[in-house]
């Protein structure tokens, strides 16, 4: 039995888009490598210092901003401050967008609460450079402003004044961090990544060389549990599981077709 | 870059520094060289009017648009260069990334077969993988989930111990044929 593609394409282009239109709910359970990086930022003392990298291009947008979203939302509700930037061009406006965003419904006030740095390009250089000195790698901000003179990064010189950094990324990246950041200065660090990229930092939260990992939507709702504020990490998650869902029939319809074929095969041989 | 990290002594921080900033300097270097490449490239493709060359005017065209906005009324908040971003650069990009799932289901519709035993082991492992990562697992059987993330945490993570440990070893040993001039290949050499 062959399914023309186009039959499938409409499968799952109604199996993502009606749980999106109608929310169905479905419930999620948080998982240990979400609740660590929850546990990584709760555990942090009012006015501490957490680096947030967006570390990722447009393509990756839907899954990455719900989790950036859960993530600042935390930080912002435990008056954490917030210092950002990005190490992939396309990162950067989405970054200063998202960041923005999130700071205006906490009422968080630019340069004193948060404060966004921009693109830096070579993030190797970028990683280490910033275990020496921010003001070196970042004379300015993303606005052009002294980061000598914003009350924030004035007081922050390296890794050492800095207590989490968090990599939303939706590559390698992350290993970039762990490599030069974790390993060589021992700067804390939790990472946020898209689910395709998951399995690839497993054994880095085993070894503990990372404090904790969002793992796409899937990541993103969980954590949207934790905080107690829904976002599109849910939704997206009913959307998922409906497709996947789908996917898993459509291998099971293949392979009923496939034995079913070869039965006859053999048969006629036969 | 690694006497530095044995000898902390100012004059090699002080050079450690420098080459971090070269570093960046080059590369944004290597982004110019990256620019001047595609423009070379679109650009015959459109004068020698080779099949599909419309497409090369239109990546062009893209790249014009967005620099002389970029330059005219700068990148940050508010305007035109952003507007086209968020609005066009960004939904087109994930759109393309989205359509992965057509394509995904297509093809495990066509290719993902029980054929062998590795390839039946391999079928269950993802479909418990796939389900258990999504809450319709849970609903389905409450150990679904808890298999996941053992197949996870276990039999995938001790494969992918193995290759980055590969990779490691791989890498020193590269290293050190390059550094001890065994390794001449990347000089066009045998």
């Amino acid at each position: 039995m062959r399914i023309d593609r186009r039959i499938i394409f409409v499968l799952i282009a109604f199996s993502v888009a009606i749980p999106l239109i109608f929310k169905i709910g479905l419930p999620n359970r948080v998982t240990k490598e979400v609740r660590m990086v929850y546990d990584a930022i709760d555990e942090l003392e009012r006015e501490e210092v957490v680096l947030v990298s967006f570390d990722h291009e447009a393509s990756s947008l839907p899954e990455i901003k719900p989790m950036a979203d859960a993530i600042l939302r935390h930080c912002f509700s435990k008056d954490l401050k917030v210092i950002s930037f990005a190490l992939l061009a396309e990162g950067t406006a989405i970054g200063d967008q998202i960041l923005r965003d999130i700071a205006a419904e906490y009422e968080k006030r630019y340069g004193e609460d948060y404060v966004y740095l921009g693109f830096r390009p070579q993030y190797t250089a970028a990683i280490l450079g910033l275990g020496e000195d921010l003001h070196r790698v970042f004379p300015e901000d993303y606005r052009g402003i002294s980061t000598s003179e914003l009350p924030l990064t004035k007081k922050i010189k390296n890794y050492n004044d800095i207590s989490l950094v968090i990599s939303i990324a939706d590559g390698d990246l992350p290993s970039y961090w762990i490599n030069y950041a974790e390993a060589r200065y021992h700067q804390r660090l939790a990472i946020a990544v898209t689910a395709v990229m998951a399995t690839t930092y497993y054994p880095y939260l085993s070894s503990g060389q990372i404090k904790g990992l969002v793992g796409g939507l899937k990541g993103a709702a969980e954590y949207e549990i934790l905080i107690g504020k829904p976002g599109m990490g849910g939704k997206g998650m009913d959307a998922q599981s409906i497709a996947h869902l789908v996917i898993l029939f459509l291998v099971a319809l293949g392979n009923v077709s496939y034995f079913l074929g070869r039965r006859n095969n053999s048969k006629g041989t036969g | 870059m690694l006497v530095q990290f044995f000898i902390p002594h100012r004059s090699f921080i002080f050079a450690y520094e420098n080459v971090l900033d070269w570093m960046q300097i080059i590369y944004v270097f290597t982004l110019l060289v990256g620019v001047a490449n595609y423009i070379k490239i679109n650009s015959k493709k459109v004068s020698t009017k080779i099949k599909g060359w419309g497409y090369n005017l239109v990546a062009l065209s893209g790249l014009l648009v967005m620099v002389i906005l970029g330059f005219a009324q700068g990148t940050g908040e508010d305007t035109p260069f952003l507007w086209m971003f968020n609005h066009i650069q960004a939904p087109m990009q994930a759109t393309m990334f989205s359509l992965l799932a057509f394509f995904v289901a297509s093809a495990a519709y066509r290719g993902f077969r029980a054929r062998s035993k590795e390839a039946t082991i391999l079928l269950l492992t993802a479909a418990v993988v796939m389900l258990g990562r999504v809450p319709i697992g849970n609903m389905i059987h409450s150990s679904i989930p808890d298999l996941a993330n053992w197949i996870l945490n276990f039999p995938s993570m001790a494969a992918r111990r193995g290759i980055l440990i590969g990779i490691g070893l791989g890498t020193i040993s590269t290293s050190l044929r390059i550094i001890l001039g065994i390794e001449r290949t990347y000089l066009g050499r045998e």
